[in-house]
C-alpha cells in the first residue's frame, strides 16, 4: 500500500467521524486571520479536522487546537496542527492566548433525532442551537491574554442575537466581522473582544 | 506534543500546573508519557504524541 493510498483510507475513515471543512470553516479562518499576528498564540477550539488552526498558523502565529472528539485529534495531528484533547478551553492555563477561534456545533436538534455519534456531536447544539456555544462563551476570556479577542462562528440558526447577549454577559462587547448568506442560514463570524480593553469595538 | 505545550496547559479540574514524565520521546517531540498534576496528583495520559486532558469520568470513547 502506498502512503497515498494509507492517506485516502485515512481520509474516508475521518470522514465519518469528523466534521471536514466546509463554508462555515472557510468565513471562520478568512475572518480570524486579519486579525492574528505572526507570533501570537491562537487556540482553535474544536478544531476537527484542523482546518482552521492551519490557516491560521500560515500567518506565522502558534497555534494549538483542541478537540473533544479523539479521531479529530488524530486528524488535525496528521494536518501538523499540534492539538489537545480537553472539553473547550478547560484543559489551558489563565491568559495565555491572544486569539481564540471556534467554529461550534450549532444545530438546532430535538431529543429524539439525537444519536450519540462523533459527527452527530460535532453537528448538534441540543435544542436551542447554544448547548456548546453557551459554556464557551462563559469560559473563554479565563485563558485569554489581557487585549485578546476570541472570533466564534454563529449562524441565524443557533441565534445571534442570543449568543450577543450571552457574551456581553460575559464581560465581551461584540461586533460582526464577516456574514454569509446560505440557502437556510445566515453565518456570521462575531468578534469578542474584553469590554474596557482599549481596541474593544466603537458604538455605532 | 512538544514539551513547549507545559507553557499553556494545566490541570482541567483544578487549574493548577502540570508535571511531564515522559515514556517515550522522538527525535521532535514526546510521544508517550504523562502529564500530573502538581496540585491533586490526577494523571492525564499523552499517547500518539496527544495529551488527553480530559477528566476521568470523560475520558471514554
Amino acid at each position: 500500500m502506498t502512503n497515498e493510498d494509507n492517506g485516502e483510507r485515512n481520509g474516508n475513515d475521518f470522514a465519518d467521524h469528523v466534521y471536514q471543512p466546509a463554508e462555515d470553516s472557510a468565513l471562520l479562518a478568512d475572518a480570524a486571520c486579519e486579525g492574528i499576528d505572526a507570533g501570537q498564540r491562537v487556540l482553535d477550539v474544536g478544531t476537527g479536522s484542523g482546518y482552521v488552526a492551519a490557516r491560521a498558523a500560515e500567518t506565522g502565529a502558534r497555534v494549538v487546537g483542541s478537540d473533544f472528539n479523539p479521531h479529530a485529534c488524530q486528524q488535525a495531528r496528521e494536518n501538523d496542527v499540534e492539538v489537545v484533547r480537553t472539553d473547550l478551553v478547560s484543559g489551558f492555563a489563565e491568559c495565555v492566548f491572544d486569539v481564540v477561534t471556534f467554529n461550534p456545533p450549532y444545530l438546532p436538534t430535538k431529543p429524539e433525532e439525537r444519536s450519540d455519534d462523533w459527527m452527530e456531536r460535532a453537528l448538534s447544539g441540543g435544542e436551542t442551537g447554544r448547548a456548546v456555544v453557551t459554556p464557551f462563551v462563559d469560559a473563554v476570556s479565563r485563558v485569554l491574554r489581557s487585549g485578546g479577542v476570541v472570533f466564534v462562528l454563529v449562524s441565524s440558526l443557533t441565534g445571534l442575537d442570543e449568543v450577543e447577549a450571552r457574551a456581553r454577559k460575559a464581560g465581551f462587547e461584540t461586533e460582526e466581522v464577516a456574514e454569509e448568506s446560505h440557502f437556510f442560514e445566515r453565518l456570521v463570524v462575531l468578534k469578542l473582544v474584553a469590554a474596557g480593553d482599549p481596541d474593544r469595538p466603537r458604538p455605532p | 506534543m512538544n514539551e513547549s505545550l507545559l507553557e499553556i496547559v494545566c490541570c482541567p479540574l483544578d487549574k493548577h500546573d502540570l508535571d511531564l514524565e515522559v515514556i517515550q520521546r522522538t527525535d521532535e517531540e514526546i510521544a508517550e508519557g504523562r502529564l500530573v498534576c502538581t496540585e491533586c496528583g490526577e494523571e492525564y495520559p499523552i499517547e500518539d504524541g496527544i495529551p488527553n486532558l480530559l477528566p476521568p469520568d470523560m475520558r471514554d470513547g
